[in-house]
């Protein structure tokens, strides 16, 4: 059972606030209200009880001149159009909704179109919905933005309807169905439906912002994540069911703690993907504390979470599963806490002739799936030689060595480094002359050979030792330093 | 023969007949191997790196061996498994790891501390806010203690089908003094797993029973090409890899020829 509630003179906020004190589940129709009724016999009484009850509380908000409208029928589309379109209390009793409907005018419905907006169009019928550029959304998102977004309704079909001299909503519900739909397409054959009092779809309750925030004062300060992973568990775990609740997963996590120093210390974790499992969460928030531990012990822990929709997940069947986001994020902030940050994830290449460049990218593994051969991929060749590519194993802190140049050409490798060969160079190629970002002032890079920073200007070599190693050799054109950079492998 | 049969009894009746080779049970199918990129390398592999099992990659400098890791990682990669390297020293070079043709996009890239073999040079980029690298223990085995400790949780997670552990420029005498329960552990957390691990290293370290062991080298040649000083250059390397595992009698080489990536190529 459905209740509709219409008042143009009282404010949106006011209507539903007077629906809050009957049922958490209501919608936003526009300016009208509608109640999910159902169970409030126990204790409200019948439904004409009900419905007096309701015009009571709406009474004391309206103006002395103007009488709020309310309907119960069975189903929410008669329960609106009759609180549109008969003043007063109106009750229908179960399976006569056409009957009560039927002396209606037909303008009602294009009225119940422009309260109701994009949020009851969007879920009509398919063709309705083809037609629209919106899809579906979720109630808040819907009905917050409807109330923006309305637009000045097609009248076509309500012309034509007047041109056919039909004028009330029984006479449209008489029509055949076939041939309304024949005419008019899939917007009359909706509207029909509407005016027999049948439902397109099914309630969408109204959601309330609720913020996820969660805090609790101790009564002992507490130092060491020990004992603080026991407060994090009894504070995420009601977080992580009002999430399950509200089909919404954490995209951030704002750690709040105030120390006994009455500073607040405060960390943000971006997660790359939706989650809600406590346990995560609490691992997560831990993990990055014990690598950025607040330097007092701690009087109040607050945790704020940012929501996001949760996950859909559709794998195919026909290709390998993927680990689940939470257990790799897992794994990075377990790694990141042991190697430190920028030490792990995904290299990533950057748009420069820089040698070597790169920059350090987040890990994930969602990729989309793509069975195209990728541009670079090396197809099997069968030979009985094994062909590869070779390795250039770089030495992130280049080597200084000291290098003897006859003619122009390194001609004597000598370091002082243990596990390096030095000696007389066998064969030498090069050299290759590369330079860049000279006119830059500091190097935009974030990440790259170490030293390296800013602009380069040098010269390469590959050099082949007397023990078979090949070494990159590299000169710093401007200081003449000469350097080991890598050895191919 | 009897000796043999004895041992075995007593194993079986010590409830340790798991560490038997021969009862050690065989994945059937392909999905048993990670294939590399290397259609002659394969053969000789069975079909690829063995999954659940430990095997290694190992030979001196220049021979091939890093090429050996990175087209297995690049073959994973492009069958679209996520792989991880745990480079010990920050060794590894994104742009020819791209040439070689890993996706860099799924490569899960921990990288240890760019120490050079004095242990004297510590990267200036060790950031600050993390961790200090201090410990028992020197520099040097912290560095690759830690590296261990990344290798266990790469593996215990199962998100990687491929894990390599570069232990290349780990001295020698570094390696020795990790205990053996390293390995054991690792192999006990990867066993029956789609995980395979690759240990990369300049000497033989660890293999599991059903494992292989690549050593790489041996009758190497570097290609030139040019005549004149100014236009030579080096194009690859030829060598030789000798493919090992401990049910098979006699090792399988197989010839390895690798091209050198450079500007002008």
């Amino acid at each position: 059972m459905f209740a509709a509630l219409y008042a143009p003179s009282v404010p949106a906020a006011a209507l539903a606030g007077v629906a809050r004190q009957f049922t958490p589940r209501f919608e936003h129709l526009g300016a009208v209200i509608l109640l999910d009724a159902g169970g409030l016999s126990r204790l409200f009484g019948t439904a004409q009880q009900l419905g007096e009850h309701l015009r009571d509380a709406l009474s004391k908000l309206s103006p002395g001149d103007t009488i709020p409208r309310v309907a119960i029928a069975s189903t929410q589309t008669a329960a609106a159009l009759l609180a549109l379109g008969s003043p007063g209390l109106t009750v229908v009793m179960p399976g006569k909704e056409a009957i009560v409907l039927a002396p209606l005018s037909v303008g009602v419905l294009d009225q119940f179109e422009r309260l109701s907006g994009s949020g009851l169009r969007a879920s009509g019928p398919p063709g309705l919905q083809a037609s629209e550029p919106s899809g579906w959304h979720h109630p808040r998102h819907t009905h917050q933005a409807s109330r923006g977004k309305r637009r000045a309704p097609d009248n076509r079909v309500l012309d034509i309807l007047g041109k056919w001299g039909i004028r009330t909503l029984g006479a449209l519900s008489a029509l055949p169905g076939p041939d309304i739909h024949e005419r008019l397409g899939d917007r009359g054959a909706y509207w029909q439906q509407l005016a027999r009092g049948m439902d397109a779809r099914p309630m969408v309750p109204w959601v309330d912002d609720v913020p996820f925030e969660v805090s609790l004062e101790l009564e002992w300060p507490i130092e060491g994540l020990e004992p603080l992973s026991f407060v994090l568990a009894r504070l995420l775990e009601p977080l992580a069911e009002q999430l399950e609740r509200a089909d919404r997963g954490a995209a951030a996590i704002y750690t709040s703690l105030r120390l006994t120093t009455r500073s607040v210390f405060t960390r943000t974790l971006q997660l790359p993907a939706p989650m809600r499992d406590p346990k995560t969460l609490r691992t997560l928030i831990l993990l990055d504390l014990e690598s950025h531990p607040p330097d007092a012990p701690i009087d109040v822990v607050r945790v704020f979470i940012e929501p996001t929709p949760a996950r859909v997940l559709q794998w195919t069947l026909l290709a390998r599963a993927q680990p689940a986001p939470e257990q790799v994020t897992t794994l990075v902030a377990r790694l990141t806490a042991l190697m430190g940050e920028g030490h792990v994830g995904s290299p990533g290449l950057v748009d420069t002739w820089k040698p070597g460049a790169f920059e350090m990218r987040e890990f994930h593994v969602n990729h989309p799936i793509d069975n195209r051969p990728s541009p670079n991929s090396h197809p099997i060749k069968e030979s009985s030689i094994a062909e590869l590519t070779s390795a250039l194993r770089r030495f992130r802190c280049p080597v200084p060595t000291r290098v003897a140049v006859h003619e122009g050409r390194p001609v004597r490798v000598q370091t002082d480094r243990q596990g390096f060969s030095s000696g007389a160079i066998v064969q030498a190629a090069g050299p290759w002359r590369t330079s860049g970002e000279w006119w830059e002032e500091t190097g935009q890079l974030a990440s790259g050979p170490a030293g390296q920073q800013g602009g380069w200007d040098r010269d390469e070599w590959d050099v082949a030792m007397p023990d078979g190693t090949i070494y990159r050799l590299v000169v710093e054109r401007e200081v003449g330093q000469w350097c080991l950079e890598g050895v191919i492998d | 023969m009897a000796a043999r049969a004895a041992v075995e009894a007593l194993l079986r009746e010590k409830k340790l007949d798991r560490t038997l080779t021969s009862t050690l049970p065989e994945r059937p199918g392909e999905d048993a191997v990670s294939p590399v990129g290397s259609d002659a390398l394969n053969r000789a592999l069975a079909g690829g790196v063995p999954r659940g099992q430990v095997s290694e990659v190992v030979g001196p400098a220049s021979s091939g061996r890093t090429s050996v890791a990175w087209a297995a990682l690049a073959a994973a990669s492009r069958r679209g498994e996520s792989i991880a390297l745990i480079d010990t020293f920050d060794r590894f070079d994104p742009p020819t790891a791209h040439a070689c043709g890993i996706d860099l996009s799924r490569l899960l890239w921990v990288r240890g501390q760019a120490v050079s073999k004095t242990a004297a040079a510590i990267d200036p980029a060790w950031l600050p806010g993390v961790r200090a690298v201090n410990g028992p223990g020197t520099f040097l085995e912290r560095v690759i203690d830690r590296a261990i400790k990344s290798l266990n949780l790469v593996v215990q997670s199962g998100v990687c089908t491929l894990v390599v552990i570069d232990l290349i420029d780990v001295p020698a005498t570094a390696l020795r003094r990790l205990p053996a329960s390293t390995w054991f552990r690792i192999e006990r957390a990867i066993e029956g797993s789609d995980t395979a691990v690759m240990i990369l290293a300049a000497q033989p370290v660890a293999r599991s029973a059903g494992g292989r062991s690549m050593v790489v080298g041996g009758d190497t040649r570097i290609q030139w090409r040019g005549s004149h000083d100014r236009t030579r250059r080096v194009i690859g390397v030829c060598t030789r890899a000798s493919i090992s595992a401990a049910r098979c009698s006699h090792a399988q080489d197989v010839p390895l020829a690798t091209t050198v990536v450079n500007a002008l190529t």
